[in-house]
């Protein structure tokens, strides 16, 4: 279980994050809404251990995050692969710098899961899409069965229909296989169709918490609610009825 | 802008600090003895240690290493660099009549090479790729690749022994300056003209440029407007590196064609090992670097606020 | 006044990505462009812009994101005066202070160059410079996918009261049916670089007749907002 205790991380003269308290039990999904600029990715700097916070902890089942060997997939499905290598070389990358044996069945296994051919591997980054390199980047995260999985905005450079295909994906595999989940988004309706619970943060402060139930109620800040209004005027979510 | 302005006054300050100190410290652990030579250029006779130790004194050389550091920078910072050890002339008049020979050749080869590069630039980015542009690449690279005075050879054998247009050696009459002049041109145009070519085409792939052409903005303001700032950018840093090549060309191009000024100056001074004139040279040089140096980042900073802003 | 084009075609390095494509566009109709990426959308509408603008017509562009559309060493007041002097008039004769008060950057800096502004005021700093010369048509490219929600919604919402007063014609390009079956009334569905669908927002909602079409449409909305 991840736990964010009471996190302040200071950024330059500001505290970017302030008392950021989270929890996320195995097997379900949080996301992290809010605008540029709100701090989330600071937050995901912070879990990871990247940055130090000044006051509280960030625990996975009461040791450091890192010890359970976290895995991140970033926002440039491109830019996660190097372009001069060939893609296996690039997805053997952690199994290689950790000495391991190359798991096979479960390279087959995931790629099945994530509608991925396995040819693609002997590819370069540049001939395929977006939406595979995104694809092939969460099959790398999730090799060596991480327990706990940062996503961060995974879903921001695809388009619409490709958005939505990979977020099926991504929580088909998660009930199989049981990792925590964080997705970092600014998109409400991903957040409502995918996640156990959605934590809005704004300015480095959690401004609420919901289930995606109870968001369909009014919410209690005038944030939340201009964040909703704006997610039903731009078509990701439907008025409720 | 005042505070970023002020810091990098400060700096300039430091390099100038660190450069005197460099310079000082070279000179004092320098293989040979000062005082000998000085004595041994002075009196040009049989040498007796009494008279050694006498030059020694006379020019501080006893003190150990900081004593003399103080009081050989205090007058620096005046810009009073004394008499030469050797002579015992002021420095200055002799440092004068250098840079009068110095400053035509060294703003003439500048001239050159800007107007050369900047035309080969602009003619090779009109169609990249073209044959033009293919043409201006080998030439910059020739350029390049030839160094100064096998150039200036060349340029002696065709105009001044085959054709006979031009003086080679020496500085009496005017076009005494142009070979050297185009020698130390033709080395700036070099190296510019790929920095300027390649600075216009990066300038060219910004991402606006095709959103203010549907804007209807005429391509000619296209290019004054906006391809030109983003191209100056990487152009004036390069200009700062290209006038520490343009002293050391001069130099070079002043001993091959046998002119005065500050190659022969400062050879003069080094063979002497007379620290006064060696000092002031450098000094002097220093200092010109760092202002326009300093000068680039102010300019800098008046294109792009953002490079060494606190947003950047 | 009702725009029609034909014969609209592009390629790049050999390869056709925009097949000869006809396109008629009704006074004030607000049209979205939708489709995968990759399906000439873009390309669709660069050539439109740029065949329009040579017959002379009045059509405004306004791109994905500042970035593309503003040069970051110009002041706000140069692209201003520069668009200006584009569009013919004097600089600083156009009346930009109910432009700016209707998109809410009337308090916005023009001194400035456009990193000083946030990125929401920017891009309304854009639509500001499309509309002066009141357009025939304003081709707004992914206008919101650069822009956090809030301000993209308010974005989306500015231009739909300024289409109300004015005769002004809208494309909206959008990999997102959401977003354009939210705001447009008629949809073209591009695949491959050609039109495969056209008809009104409802119709192609209901009946949508191409693979392309029903894969937009069964992956419009992410869920129903639960009740």
């Amino acid at each position: 279980m991840l736990k964010v205790d009471r996190v302040w991380v200071r950024r330059g003269s500001r505290f970017a994050l302030e008392n950021i308290s989270l929890s996320l039990p195995p097997g379900k999904t949080l996301a992290i809404v809010g605008e540029s600029g709100a701090g989330k990715s600071t937050l995901i700097a912070t879990i990871l251990g990247l940055l130090k916070p000044r006051k509280g902890d960030v625990t996975w089942a009461d040791h450091s995050v890192r010890a359970c060997g976290p895995a991140l997939v970033m926002q440039e499905p491109r830019a996660a692969f190097n372009p001069a290598l060939s893609l296996r070389r690039s997805v053997m990358e952690p199994i290689v710098a950790r000495n391991e044996v190359v798991p096979h069945e479960r390279i087959r296994r995931l790629s099945d899961s994530l509608e991925l051919s396995l040819d693609i591997l002997d590819r370069c980054p540049g001939e395929i899409s977006i939406g595979q390199a995104q694809r092939l980047a969460i099959l790398r995260a999730l090799m060596t069965a991480p327990p706990l999985v940062l996503l961060d905005e995974p879903l921001s450079a695809l388009d619409a229909a490709t958005q939505k295909r990979t977020a099926r994906l991504i929580s088909d595999l998660q009930r199989e296989e049981r990792f925590a989940a964080m997705v970092v988004t600014h998109d409400l309706g991903y957040a409502v169709a995918h996640a156990d619970e959605i934590a809005v943060i704004k300015s480095g402060r959690i401004e609420e918490v919901f289930t995606p139930q109870t968001f369909a109620m009014e919410p209690k800040s005038a944030y939340c609610r201009s964040l909703r209004d704006a997610a039903i005027a731009l078509g990701a979510l439907e008025e409720p009825v | 802008m005042i505070t970023s302005l002020i810091g990098l006054i400060l700096r300039a300050a430091v390099v100038l600090a660190g450069t005197a100190l460099i310079t000082f410290t070279l000179l004092w652990n320098a293989p040979g003895d000062p005082a000998q030579a000085i004595a041994m250029a002075r009196f040009d006779a049989l040498l007796t240690q009494d008279i050694i130790n006498q030059v020694r004194e006379e020019a501080g050389l006893d003190a150990g290493f900081w004593t003399a550091f103080i009081t050989w920078v205090g007058p620096l910072l005046t810009l009073d660099f004394g008499q030469s050890s050797v002579t015992g002339r002021d420095v200055w008049p002799d440092l004068l009549t250098a840079i009068g020979y110095v400053t035509p050749l060294a703003v003439g080869g500048l001239a050159i090479g800007l107007a050369l590069s900047f035309s080969l630039a602009i003619v090779a980015t009109r169609r990249p790729g073209g044959l033009l542009d293919r043409f201006a690449i080998a030439v910059a690279s020739l350029g390049t690749a030839i160094p100064a005075y096998w150039l200036g050879l060349l340029l002696i054998l065709l105009f001044a022994v085959h054709l006979a247009w031009l003086p080679a050696m020496g500085a009496r009459t005017p076009s005494h300056i142009i070979l050297p002049a185009l020698t130390l041109g033709l080395g700036v145009a070099a190296s510019l003209t790929r920095i300027i070519r390649s600075g216009i085409l990066e300038a060219r792939d910004q991402p606006f440029l095709s959103a203010i052409r549907r804007r209807g903005v005429s391509p000619k303001d296209i290019s004054r407007d906006h391809i030109a700032p983003h191209a100056a950018i990487p152009v004036v840093t390069v200009f700062g590196l290209e006038l520490a090549f343009l002293l050391e060309g001069v130099v070079m191009v002043e001993v091959i064609f046998g002119r005065p000024g500050l190659g022969t100056f400062l050879v003069n001074a080094i063979e002497a090992r007379d620290f006064p004139q060696v000092q002031a040279v450098v000094v002097l040089t220093a200092l010109i670097f760092v202002t326009v140096n300093l000068i680039i980042d102010v300019i800098y900073r008046i294109i792009d606020p953002r490079i060494g802003g606190r947003n950047a | 006044m009702n725009l029609s084009v034909s014969g609209l075609s592009a390629t790049r390095s050999g390869r056709t990505i925009l097949h000869p494509t006809s396109l008629d566009i009704a006074q004030c109709e607000y049209i979205a462009l939708v489709g995968a990426s990759g399906s000439g959308k873009s390309t669709l509408g660069h050539v439109l812009i740029d065949n329009l603008r040579s017959r002379g017509l009045r059509v405004a562009h306004v791109p994905q994101c500042p970035e593309e559309a503003l040069d970051p060493l110009r002041s706000m007041r140069f692209h201003w005066h520069e668009t200006e002097r584009a569009l013919g008039f004097d600089p600083g004769s156009t009346d930009k202070k109910t432009l700016f008060t209707a998109l809410k950057i009337q308090d916005g800096d023009l001194q400035k160059r456009p990193w000083a502004w946030s990125r929401g005021m920017q891009q309304r700093f854009v639509i500001a410079m499309a509309l002066i010369s009141a357009p025939d048509l304003i081709v707004l490219d992914e206008p919101t996918s650069a822009l956090d929600p809030i301000i993209a919604a308010a974005t989306m919402d500015l231009l739909g009261q300024y289409r109300k007063g004015h005769d002004t014609a809208m494309i909206l390009i959008t990999h997102d049916l959401g977003l354009a079956a939210r705001h447009a009334s008629t949809l073209i569905v591009m695949h491959n670089g050609r039109i495969v669908e056209k008809a009104s927002t409802v119709e192609v909602l209901k009946h949508p007749q191409t693979d392309a079409a029903k894969s937009l449409v069964a992956h419009r909305i992410w869920a129903a907002m639960p009740c």
